[in-house]
């Protein structure tokens, strides 16, 4: 398998800038988002404080990044990265039919909004799981609730049908829900709180409790620390010290995953240091072989 | 190195001092990725016997552990469980969840 030098996770100005700052260092590097880069800058309506740019419309400016972006040559594998491994020597990055290596990984993802539901942290591990492929058949025989935020994991929750006795299952989106199996029972109720002892035994909503033996919960975008294993976070943001690393050696984070302010200019310029922090760290590897 | 056992091989995990059982699965991703860091764990922690359960195959004694969520990781002092590490984790976090429970 080929093993990049960097892999850049994320296409907005984060990933973007570490990237070009990181081809123009030479290096092999990998980006993987979207071929119509970001949603959040392409919906902007105006952006009055990007340097060189005034008044520039998202769209404007996507359309200007993706020019910089063809000129460099530099192409986006589409795709999403559902969890990061630290492998020691390496990165293992799990794409969502392939996985792919990289010497370091620059986390530019964005920020996640929404919070964690009272008991999800605690109960992690404990019946509160993100996989239900990986844990659905710990569940043969018994009950889950499962939080879909997105009709894809309908899929999941019909594969935890097949083990489970009973399945519950939460939709947290507007599209119809086409579910139809006789065990999973689709409920429309709101999900409040997750309790238990030892372990899950109840999902607490706005209108009562299920119990249950465990809670799947399965969102459209990961939280940093389930994104990489043992990361270290804050509030939600991942933790960096000026050169942008984090508490991963050779794992660098930039723009809004690091924090506010939320700015398109300071992500740019986040990018540019992680990607130069990488190149370093990737040149002291090398002096030490 | 981390030995795989059976359920009727446990008593070797309950007799060691300090113990780390793995419990996995061949169709669990994170547990493929953990298997060769806890490996390489297992090779600079000479004084701590290492373990790997299939839990398809061994599903009482998961249960018995309440394993809910895999890879679980637990550290066993004399047969009592100390410590856990419940999904992936790199080398020096698992270290440090052994170490600490010494």
């Amino acid at each position: 398998m080929e093993r990049y030098d960097i892999a850049i996770i994320g296409t907005g100005p984060g990933g973007l800038e570490a990237a070009i700052t990181a081809k123009i260092r030479n290096k092999n590097i990998l980006l993987i988002g979207n071929k119509n880069l970001s949603l959040k800058v392409e919906k902007a309506h105006t952006i009055k404080n990007y340097l060189g740019i005034p008044d520039a419309a998202g769209e404007d400016l996507t359309v200007r990044f993706k020019k910089h972006l063809a000129d460099m040559e530099i192409e986006i594998t589409e795709d999403k990265i559902s969890s990061v491994y630290a492998m020691g020597d390496y990165f293992a990055l799990q794409g969502a039919d392939v996985m792919y290596e990289a010497e370091t990984v620059i986390l530019a993802t964005g920020v996640v909004l929404g919070k964690p539901y009272p008991g999800e942290n605690e109960y992690l591990g404990k019946g509160v799981s993100y996989c239900a492929t990986c844990d659905a058949p710990l569940y043969r025989g018994k009950t889950a609730a499962v939080l879909g935020f997105s009709p894809k994991e309908e899929a999941e929750a019909a594969f935890l049908g097949e083990v489970c006795e009973k399945v519950y299952y939460f939709p947290q989106y507007k599209e119809p829900v086409e579910l139809s199996k006789d065990n999973i029972e689709i409920c429309m109720d709101k999900p409040k709180e997750i309790k238990g002892e030892m372990t899950v035994n109840t999902l607490v909503t706005d209108s009562g409790e299920v119990s249950v033996d465990g809670v799947f919960i399965l969102r459209e975008s990961v939280a940093p620390s389930q994104l990489v294993p043992g990361l270290e976070t804050e509030d939600n943001h991942v933790k960096v010290n000026r050169k942008l690393e984090t508490s991963i050696p050779g794992c660098f984070a930039c723009g809004d995953i690091t924090g506010t302010p939320y700015q398109y200019i300071k992500a740019a310029g986040e990018g540019n240091v992680a990607a130069l922090s990488a190149v370093a760290y990737l040149d002291e590897k090398k002096r030490k072989m | 190195m981390v030995k795989v056992i059976n359920q009727d091989e446990f008593d070797e995990v309950k007799n060691s001092d300090l113990a780390v059982v793995d419990f996995s699965a061949v169709w669990c991703g994170p547990c493929k990725m953990v298997a060769p860091v806890l490996e390489e764990v297992s090779e600079e922690l000479a004084d701590v016997n290492f373990f790997n359960i299939d839990v398809d195959k061994n599903m009482e004694i998961a249960r018995e552990y309440n394993i809910t969520n895999i890879p679980a990781i637990l550290v066993l002092k004399k047969g009592e469980v100390v410590n856990s590490q419940i999904g992936f984790a790199p080398k020096d976090k698992l270290v440090e969840v052994i170490n600490s429970s010494k």
